[in-house]
């Protein structure tokens, strides 16, 4: 017997243990296959059910106790989640990293959401945690991508093109002029995959929020104005977080007397 | 009184400790004069610190300790921008950017000015051997001896006072390198340039002249002029009779 609440079908724990044996079907094509997964399997499993059932307590405390600064500080503890993976998708340490890292995200973030809540929106309360929470968490995941992604390939190609780097800078260039051409490389590939997912955003697959709007009884075509929302959003959100974490980044690796520090590659 | 361009007193280059990285010393205490017009040529075995004595005459590597004096003034003084157009590097490896050899002979940073008209463009060519009909051709497809010289034209479009060449003739072919060692003769001669040199090539030592700093682990292990015999190191003289293996 299955219980509806407003629309959408309550799933008993024991839904949820038969939703469980679809992993079991991975464990056994692991161990058919010989993939050597099981083990990270059962720990992806177990991590994925705690995570998230820590989150939905959390989320639900958070709800019903409605003030702001709770909503505050779960932005704040999501942004310096937010930073740590960043900064350990870098290949490459870099002094400081953390701090540009969390400048960029807080930055990116901010300035997104604040548009987004504050002019498209408009939630009353603005800090209207069932609004808030979530919008920030794709904005925040955006930033971060692009951030580690724009980071990496900044780092990778000023060690590839470091000769191309002091061969200007040889000529004259200043130190941004010298690498802008790298700068720019880096801020494509932070931001090609936004642009392409824009291009078949609905065609391929629907994408995760607007399927749950949907599920959770939205009409389709509300879902789907939010979504529009969310890839606008997203799209500024990857600009600006690897815009300003590239910018402060590339920073570290020059100096004021125009030269590439090399020791850092 | 002498006129002297470059004057590097009580050099030290060190990079602290990094992970992974322990600390190096590069260059240890290295002093040396070049005068106007002539030549330096910097020799030793790989790993001496020829190259980063090179960069901190541009700037392009910061000192740990000591003073890069340029027309008798600190270079810590002057506009480093300005001062990589004055003594003007080239690099160990050929850099030429995407284009034609006239897009890389007109590179030039955005908010400078520089003479690249058709005629100065072809000046340039001629004088460092090239043919000027390569103007047009993609750079990409030019042999190692051309790309050599299409960076010493590049180089020279800046009308610098000091040339500084960082292994020109490593990566060419006797021929070329023979090319590349008249090339550079040749402007020292005409154009009164001062060149500094970090060389394995013995032809060029002795084809330039000048003063030879003989460098060993970052320390000057000899100093002073080419052809008076004033050198007198037995590792030195095998590497100018070209016998150093």
């Amino acid at each position: 017997m299955t219980s509806v609440v407003f629309g959408v079908i309550e799933l008993s724990w024991w839904q949820l243990a038969l939703a469980l044996l679809l992993v079991l079907v991975v464990a056994a094509i692991s161990l058919r296959e010989r993939l050597g997964l099981e083990r990270d399997l059962v720990i992806g499993a177990v991590r994925a059910i705690v995570q998230l059932y820590l989150v939905g307590l959390i989320l639900a405390t958070v709800f019903s106790a409605a003030r702001w600064y709770w909503v505050l500080l779960i932005l704040v503890v999501m942004a310096a989640i937010a930073t740590h993976a960043a900064v350990s998708r870098l290949g490459k340490p870099l002094p400081g990293v953390y701090w540009i890292a969390a400048t960029a995200l807080t930055l990116s973030t901010a300035a997104t959401l604040t548009y987004v809540i504050g002019v498209v929106i408009e939630p009353r309360p603005w800090w209207e945690p069932q609004y808030l929470v979530p919008i920030a968490g794709m904005i925040l995941g955006n930033s971060m991508t692009s951030a580690a992604l724009a980071g990496d390939r900044l780092q990778s190609d000023l060690f590839a093109r470091r000769d191309e780097v002091e061969a200007r800078l040889a000529l004259g260039f200043s130190g941004p002029e010298a690498v802008q051409p790298l700068v720019r490389a880096a801020l494509r590939a932070a931001m090609i995959p936004t642009v392409n997912g824009m291009m078949t955003v609905g065609v391929v697959q629907l994408p995760g929020m607007m399927t749950g709007q949907i599920l959770a009884g939205a009409s389709p075509l509300t879902a789907i104005r939010y979504q529009m929302v969310v890839v606008f959003m997203m799209a500024v959100a990857t600009a600006l977080g690897s815009l300003v974490f590239v910018r402060l980044a590339v920073g570290r690796y020059l100096t004021r007397a125009h030269q590439l520090r090399r020791y850092l590659l | 009184m002498r006129d002297g361009i470059f004057q590097v007193q009580h050099l030290s280059l060190a990079y602290p400790a990094r992970r992974g990285h322990p600390a190096a010393t590069i260059l240890d205490d290295v002093s040396v004069d070049v005068e106007r017009g002539s030549a330096l040529t910097l020799v030793g075995p790989s790993g001496s610190g020829k190259s980063s004595l090179l960069r901190c005459l541009n700037r392009l590597e910061e000192p740990t300790a000591g003073v890069v004096r340029f027309g008798g003034r600190p270079i810590v003084e002057l506009d480093p921008r300005e001062l990589r157009r004055r003594a003007a590097l080239v690099q160990q490896t050929v850099v030429l950017f995407e284009g034609t050899v006239r897009d890389n002979l007109m590179v030039h940073a955005p908010d400078t000015t520089l003479d690249v008209s058709e005629g100065r463009l072809r000046e340039a060519l001629t004088e460092v051997g090239l043919d000027a009909a390569l103007l047009g051709r993609d750079a990409a497809t030019l042999s190692g001896g051309e790309r050599q010289r299409v960076t010493i034209a590049r180089a020279l479009l800046r009308d610098p006072q000091a040339l500084l060449l960082d292994e020109p003739t490593s990566a060419l072919d006797p021929p070329n390198a023979m090319l590349v060692v008249e090339t550079i003769c040749r402007l020292r001669d005409a154009r009164g340039l001062t060149i500094v040199a970090v060389t394995h090539t013995p032809e060029l030592v002795r084809r330039l002249g000048g003063t030879l700093l003989y460098l060993v682990k970052g320390r000057v292990q000899a100093y002073g002029p080419v052809h008076d015999g004033g050198i007198v190191d037995e590792r030195l003289q095998a590497f100018l009779s070209g016998t150093h293996p």
